[in-house]
């Protein structure tokens, strides 16, 4: 599939010209990007100084792009208690253009399927301001980690489209795509940077997919779990089971690119004024659907994951056609209890037979 | 821990005995629950049926401060059955005989029936663990908060020597840590009779020692337990106290003494980094920086002392704990002048052996490291005793049982135990200011059986009045068959509800541990 798309567009970058022209994009645009911190941890960062940032594309970054576009807490109002009544105020805040550079496909579906979420079926002003006039420059994954499976969530490890460009590593250069018209104008704008490519980029590129697709060291049956989950066979056991050894974290939900659960809360600050936050939510908390008087429809200790795995894997095949599971695998690597997304497919695959 | 935590992973049998890991240790149980994964034994030996009792291949649901009796007739079965580890016994152990003799005489039947588990289960449990290879025990303060908390722990060591389950890799006993630094608290000599790295107070030359290096006399003397500095009563013998960090008014029993105490003080000081329950009663309160503040290290369960670095200036007027004591040593006559925490550092690596080697310059580099470390090239110890024990060979210390120190009467017919739950922290003083964690439990329950719950006809999160013979409290009941009938449960977190109050302040006299587990108590409808 991947190598269908003979783009008439697409360029080399030279590895070397990486850096001149990251830095003639960064004094246009913010410039956010996965950096290698002197922890050892790969993460996406807002890099400042370019030449202090070690860049890292090989390893997958521990963050997703998640928080650029839905912070873990947001102020969306203030307010003052004035005599004349409540005055409410929208939070102002200037996002500034942003470029995001070293995106691997899974985190670009992630940021696809936000898309859908907070702007195809309710337009969300505080996503949107985020996301509008942001630039992705995703990078296609040559050597995937060992708890990914994007492969089977059709979202890796090479990507088509999405992108505004999608870059190749290519050993001592990038093949670089035009996914979108933003794209295009970069190219269009720094045309120095980029000489055009050959039919013997295109087969190199071909030849990477391949070996990409052959270093995925998960086999995890993804479809034969959505089919399961659809005709309603998967063990009342295996929920059971696996909600049991759930610990309640939320670190699978936090990490995940694709959860977008939030909760609104209102914050008095001092006798006349407060703010009202938005932050990040679990549907694995027992909190999260519990009623004020205490009844909670969700029973914790049989169905505390239920909502998480049908959402991702049945739900939003029906809506959208494909699971909002990317197979970036940060919740395998999180979980405390074995509960991840790849141990109900292995089990609820297991149950089938 | 003899242990490291990854250890735990690699064992094939885990005992766990008086520990909530799931909710209380949750990266702890993390490693127990990959074990099972890869095809380990859990045997969990726990008056309640806890989410890891769930978990686990063996529950031993056995009747609170029975611990002894059960470890005994486990003990017994690995005798009968010729599973005892007799060449480390031989090589390693002392004071065999005694043991064997006490076992010997015990009548199995009648122990079983004292710690209310059947005995196939317990037979069941001595094999698992005796035959295993690579066997662990962890235990936590269900051991530990009891009359007879030394002997419960002695227990424990003198079934993993029996077995000969310690001095290798992946086998041992842990008792698992309830703060993140309470391991480092101890080894700096937090205790009433040590000094620094367990050098005992006592000893003429471990004092002259720190003398020379202090430039000051040291006191003689072991000084006071928590519980008589705080039980000590309005005209106790001490009249001024330093709290720092710590919250008695809320987690030490008996609380009327506690406050009585505290109020009857000439001077009260506290350091926190919140306005605590303790703090509200001090004359001076200095607040203090929190961990993400300042700059040092911090010793976990593991023996592992890591960096703790500086992240965010403390606000207002705030002071790392190092800095507020140097100040007040400073005012009161006695300059400490420490540059920087790596100062200080280079002083616990000078006097403490097992610390000989750390400094921060090694800290800084991956997770630190494990003592004892007794030099700059020693690369730390992820296990203990290989070889030797700390005192030469291991001493079994038969032990008997002994009763709690208050039982279900006819006045009082119910077992209190308390502990912990995941959302919230000890006394709160934290977890309680956290939006999400309160959305998830803001209020204390009483778990009890539907048994009982039925005899009084409690509904489901009805408020009950819970009374001792030491206080009254109201909380929210909560009806499930965790508890066993005749047992109640609840926890300490929760200032509307301060459950010590009711505990009993009867304590270990060893350790000087307080009896928190158990405690007799009556539940009553509260008058509508």
């Amino acid at each position: 599939m991947p190598h269908a798309s003979a783009t008439t567009s697409s360029h080399l970058l030279k590895k070397d010209h990486l850096k001149g022209f990251l830095r003639k994009l960064a004094k246009e645009y913010r410039l956010v990007a996965p950096v290698r911190n002197r922890h050892n941890d790969v993460l996406f960062t807002v890099i400042d100084d370019l030449d202090a940032a070690e860049i890292e594309l090989g390893e997958p970054p521990q963050n997703s792009l998640k928080q650029f576009f839905l912070p873990q807490q947001e102020r969306l109002y203030s307010y003052t208690n004035t005599p004349d009544g409540y005055d409410f105020r929208p939070t102002q805040t200037t996002i500034p253009p942003t470029v995001y550079f070293g995106v691997h496909p899974c985190d670009l579906s992630a940021v696809l399927y936000m898309d859908v979420v907070f702007s195809r079926r309710q337009r969300d002003p505080f996503y949107l301001r985020r996301r509008q006039g942001s630039v992705l420059i995703g990078v296609n994954c040559n050597s995937p980690a060992p708890n990914c499976f994007c492969n089977a969530t059709g979202s890796g490890p090479f990507l088509e489209m999405g992108s505004d460009l999608q870059l190749t590593d290519l050993g001592d250069r990038f093949l670089v795509e035009i996914g979108r018209a933003p794209g295009h104008a970069l190219i269009e704008h720094w045309q120095g940077f980029f000489s055009p490519s050959g039919d013997k980029d295109s087969a190199a590129r071909y030849q990477a997919f391949l070996e990409a697709r052959g270093r995925f060291s998960r086999q995890v049956h993804v479809e034969q779990a959505i089919r399961q989950l659809e005709a309603g066979t998967v063990p009342e056991q295996v929920w059971e089971e696996l909600s049991l050894r759930c610990q309640d974290c939320g670190g699978c939900a936090y990490l995940c690119p694709t959860c977008t659960c939030f909760t609104i809360s209102d914050q008095q600050l001092d006798a006349t004024s407060g703010q009202r936050l938005r932050s990040w939510d679990a549907c694995t908390f027992g909190g999260f659907t519990a009623m004020t008087g205490g009844h909670n429809p969700v029973q914790a200790k049989t169905s505390a994951i239920r909502q998480r795995f049908l959402h991702k894997l049945r739900d939003d095949v029906r809506q959208n056609g494909r699971p909002s599971c990317v197979g970036c695998g940060r919740c395998v690597s999180v979980c405390f209890g074995g509960t991840d997304i790849v141990r109900f497919v292995e089990r609820a695959c297991q149950g089938s037979l | 821990m003899t242990n490291s935590i990854n250890e735990i992973e690699n064992a094939e049998v885990i005992l766990v005995s008086g520990s909530n890991t799931t909710e209380a240790h949750p990266q702890v149980a993390r490693r127990m629950l990959a074990a099972v994964d890869r095809g380990a034994r859990l045997i969990v030996i726990d008056p309640r049926r806890t989410r890891l009792a769930e978990c686990a291949h063996l529950h031993l649901p056995l009747k609170p401060g029975t611990d002894i009796p059960l470890l005994n007739a486990m003990m017994r079965v690995l005798l009968d059955e010729g599973l005892a580890d007799d060449l480390f016994i031989e090589m390693r152990t002392e004071n065999f005989l005694a043991l064997r003799d006490m076992l010997n005489r015990l009548d199995l039947e009648e122990t079983a029936a004292l710690t209310g588990v059947p005995l196939p289960l317990i037979r069941q449990a001595a094999q698992l663990y005796g035959r295993a290879r690579k066997a662990v025990i962890c235990y936590c303060l269900g051991i530990t908060q009891h009359v007879c908390g030394t002997e419960n722990v002695q227990t424990i060591a003198n079934l993993a020597m029996l077995a000969g389950q310690i001095e290798k890799e992946d086998t041992g006993v842990d008792p698992l840590r309830g703060q993140n630094n309470v391991q480092g608290a101890c080894d700096m000599g937090a205790l009433p009779n040590m000094l620094p790295s367990y050098q005992g107070v006592h000893n003429e030359d471990y004092r002259e020692k720190f003398e020379r290096a202090w430039g000051m006399r040291l006191p003689e003397a072991t000084g006071l337990s928590l519980v008589e500095m705080t039980h000590g009563g309005p005209q106790g013998p001490i009249r001024g106290m330093y709290i720092m960090g710590e919250n008695p008014m809320l987690s030490d029993p008996t609380l009327n003494k506690v406050e009585e105490t505290l109020r009857g003080l000439d001077f009260l000081a506290v350091s926190d980094i919140f306005l605590t329950e303790t703090a509200q009663l001090a004359q001076v309160v200095f607040p203090a920086a929190c961990f993400a503040e300042k700059s040092g290290t911090f010793t976990n369960s593991e023996r592992r002392v890591q960096m703790v670095r500086q992240a965010t200036q403390p606000p207002g007027e705030c002071r790392a704990d190092s800095e507020i004591i140097m100040e007040l040593s400073a005012r009161l006559g006695y300059a400490m002048k420490y540059g920087s925490s790596g100062e200080v550092m280079e002083e616990i690596a000078l006097l403490s052996p097992i610390y000989g080697g750390m400094y921060h310059d090694r800290l800084e580099q991956g997770w630190g490291l494990q003592w004892p470390c007794w030099d700059r090239n020693h690369p730390g110890t992820p296990f203990l005793h290989k070889y030797y024990f700390t005192r030469g060979r291991g001493h079994f210390m038969p032990a008997g049982h002994t009763a709690p120190g208050e039982a279900p009467d006819q006045e009082y017919p119910l077992l209190l135990m308390t502990g912990r739950i995941y959302h919230q922290y000890h006394t709160g003083t934290m977890t309680r200011k956290s939006e999400r964690l309160t959305r998830e439990c803001d209020h204390a329950v009483l778990q009890i059986n539907p048994t009982d719950a039925k005899g009084l006809c409690l509904r489901q999160g009805e408020p009950v009045r819970l009374l001792s013979r030491r206080g009254e409290i109201t909380l929210a009941a909560s009806i499930t068959d965790q508890v066993a009938s005749g047992m109640v449960y609840t926890t300490f977190h929760f200032h509307e509800a301060p459950i010590n109050q009711l505990t009993n302040d009867a304590f270990d006299s060893g350790s000087r541990c307080p009896e928190y587990k158990v405690c007799a108590v009556r539940v009553a409808k509260v008058a509508p």
